[in-house]
């Protein structure tokens, strides 16, 4: 059953990679796929760089294969096509966790051989796609969680999470506002993304530098206590935030009924149509705060570009991933997409500061904070296991540290299953 | 002759046997096998090692792999024992209608047309917090000053997976009561009422007894779907807050098709296999020959 479920999927795929391509000679072996985002503004943006890349080498075409846009319907896609060893696509847009565990399957190259230029991207968007010590994927574009404020409501963002706290409970007990604060709560991958930046501002961490299993640790017992309490103590995030994700989280804070919200750079070109934000003028985005004992901490999302370790030409694929990553292009993509370049260097230039419209000072100070989810093979199964552990606890089914005490011992016999336990990456 | 006879009968079954082989039996034995290795899509550096009965043992020690069994059998129970009851009262309302029958009939089954996952949307949609139309009615109608939300509450949440559940297969039930109540003899209710048999007597003694191959019927059905419920919980709740609505179903569903989990999940669909095959059995017990070949009266 096992291996006809592989197999029919990528059958079925194959027929329509056939039926993409129809009319396009197969044989030419320069001609490459490109598998990623392909809808709305992400396909405009990127037929437009293909066309203007295939203008400057003749001899390379390049076709689109689309992908679903939903990450995990994404990812089921790409392990069944590089599971079975397929050639196609030559070039693949990654979300930037599963980076590692492409690369340990074997199913990506190793960059180290083309000798990529790394000193202009930001640390953290690279530690995020090494594996065992070499370089899988370039960063493509960085999503930070950040946080919007009010500017109406404070003079400047909260320094540290009890001022957060005070001015979201004034905001709700005195300024008539519904909610202090709204992050993403539902059981999804964005709960982790929340969770890690409230981790870092206690001073944990998921893994350690050694790879090591610490969720359990009383920092993070801390950290999901104060989430929790924030619920049902504090009173300032109300429960039912807990079913939402991004745009739910988005709306409350559009309609100006939030005094803070934790999201995404997505929101912040949203916020800003006065057609439709109730807040358009009267919000800013600051690093999330932190406490004493931790650091400000912005979960690192965003896209990486890779190259399948089957791929026909794999030079040609690189040349693509370069031109992808140039300044130039980074800048087409911010305009038309409003997607941040993972380059610090453009963060200094005006051109920047008119594609993303936002102070290009203010999205480095946050982007300086990313810290990337753990780099591990195994992440999502990792994730998955984290998400129901802090949904429990948020939901009052288990006491933070029980439940975070079964994630890591959960977790710790996942790395062991995964032989992941002994190495070192 | 007779050999002849049983081999032209066998030839003339194959095609069928070799297409129930192929298309059941197949993937079936597959799945079987596949539960005995450790091969995970995830982990491809592990190769696919055979370790006998590991995977079983490793479910059989999951409370999570117990909490969805016990979640399964808990909905299972309750929402069949609804349909059952709201089925019977609707199937016999619609019995004792003199005219209109066809036209009730044919809207009655509107709920069992609409997709399921279009009946979890809805279902939702109504009562998603803090906008939902559920709680509006509730706080506005005075019946409850601080309405639950639903969705991050671990009980709570089943009221609407419940209702979703019911509401759309009642008329299902419903249906399969009203073709055993139009089978019922109606002599035997005039005949009943010669005798002063009051109403509910009539039906303690004539329609339950005459209607139980019917029911038996609808209940098998009923629970054997109601054991691989995925759909409307995977919209609704998607099996949360934590794991509290966690049906087996979308726990296999997670460890084969979200981590890549091969054999680990073959082994979840074998048990739930095995768990179905046997309650198909049951009822084919239970039914048998007696409601199966001889008929109802």
């Amino acid at each position: 059953m096992a291996r006809e479920f592989r197999r029919i999927p990528v059958a079925a795929l194959c027929s329509c990679v056939v039926f993409v391509c129809f009319g396009c000679a197969r044989t030419d072996p320069h001609v490459l796929t490109f598998a990623g985002s392909a809808v709305g503004r992400e396909g405009e943006a990127i037929r437009r760089q293909l066309d203007s890349f295939q203008a400057l080498h003749p001899a390379i075409r390049v076709e689109v294969q689309s992908t679903p846009d939903a990450a995990d319907h994404r990812h089921q896609l790409y392990v069944q096509w590089l599971n079975a060893r397929a050639a196609d696509p030559d070039v693949l847009q990654l979300d930037v966790v599963w980076a590692p565990e492409f690369a340990a399957a074997g199913w990506i190259l190793d960059l180290d051989r083309f000798r990529p230029q790394i000193d202009d991207f930001f640390p953290a968007t690279l530690t995020a796609n090494r594996w065992n010590g070499a370089l899988y994927a370039l960063p493509w574009f960085v999503d930070v969680g950040m946080l919007y404020w009010r500017k109406d409501l404070m003079a400047r963002a909260p320094t540290d999470l009890d001022e957060l706290r005070q001015l979201a409970t004034r905001g709700t007990r005195e300024q008539a506002i519904p909610f202090g604060f709204v992050w993403q709560g539902a059981r999804y991958e964005g709960l982790v993304t929340v969770f890690l930046e409230l981790l870092g501002a206690f001073g944990g961490a998921i893994l350690d530098d050694h790879g090591r299993v610490v969720v359990d640790s009383d920092r993070a017992v801390d950290a999901l206590t104060w989430m929790r309490d924030s619920i049902d103590v504090d009173r300032i995030v109300p429960a039912s935030a807990l079913t939402w994700q991004e745009e739910q989280v988005r709306l409350a804070f559009q309609n100006g009924q939030a005094v803070f919200m934790r999201n995404w750079p997505y929101a912040h070109a949203l916020l800003q149509d006065p057609s439709q934000s109730r807040v358009a003028g009267r919000f800013g985005i600051a690093p999330m705060p932190a406490t004493s004992g931790g650091s400000p901490t912005a979960a690192l999302g965003g896209s990486v570009l890779a190259i399948n370790a089957n791929s026909g030409d794999s030079d040609a694929a690189y040349q693509l991933i370069e031109y992808l990553l140039e300044p130039a292009q980074l800048l087409t993509r911010a305009r038309i997409v409003g997607q941040y370049p993972p380059r610090p260097t453009m963060y200094e230039t005006k051109e920047l500061e008119d594609a993303l419209r936002i102070a290009p000072s203010d999205a480095r100070r946050i982007i300086e904070h990313a810290v990337p989810r753990p780099a591990t093979p195994i992440y999502s199964e990792l994730s998955q296991t984290l998400q129901i552990a802090l949904h429990r606890a948020l939901t009052r089914q288990q006491e933070p540290r029980a439940a975070l005490h079964q994630a890591g011992t959960a977790m710790r016999s996942l790395l062991a299953r995964a032989e992941l336990d002994r190495e070192q990456p | 002759m007779m050999r002849d006879e049983t081999r032209l009968g066998w030839t003339m079954a194959l095609p069928a046997l070799s297409v129930i082989a192929l298309i059941a039996l197949g993937p079936i034995l597959w799945a079987a096998w596949e539960s005995l290795f450790l091969h995970d899509l995830r982990m491809p550096w592990l190769g696919r090692r055979f370790i006998g009965a590991q995977n079983y043992i490793e479910a059989l020690s999951d409370p999570r792999f117990w909490g969805a069994i016990g979640h399964t059998l808990a909905f299972a129970a309750v929402s069949v024992s609804l349909e059952l009851v709201l089925g019977l009262a609707l199937a016999v309302a619609v019995d004792s209608m003199t005219r209109g029958r066809g036209l009730v009939r044919t809207a009655m089954l509107l709920p069992w047309a609409v997709p399921t996952v279009v009946v979890g949307l809805v279902w939702r949609f109504i009562f998603e917090t803090p906008a939902g139309l559920m709680n509006a009615v509730l706080v506005g109608s005075g019946v409850m000053a601080d309405p639950p939300i639903w969705f991050a509450d671990p009980e709570a949440a089943w009221v609407p997976i419940i209702l979703a559940d019911v509401w759309k297969t009642t008329p299902f039930v419903a249906l399969l009561l009203l073709a055993g109540l139009q089978n019922i003899e109606r002599s035997l209710y005039e005949a009943a009422q010669i005798d002063g048999a009051s109403v509910w007597r009539q039906f303690t003694a004539i329609t339950l007894p005459l209607l139980k191959p019917a029911l038996l019927v609808a209940l098998v059905f009923r629970t054997v779907d109601a054991f691989r419920v995925f759909d409307v919980i995977y919209v609704m709740t998607g099996g949360g807050p934590g794991t509290a609505t966690e049906p087996i179903a979308m726990y296999t569903f997670s460890a084969l098709l979200e981590n890549l989990r091969f054999g680990y999940g073959s082994a979840l669909s074998v048990v739930i296999f095995v768990a179905t095959f046997l309650l198909a059995l049951i009822a084919i017990r239970l039914m048998g020959r007696r409601t199966l070949i001889e008929p109802a009266s």
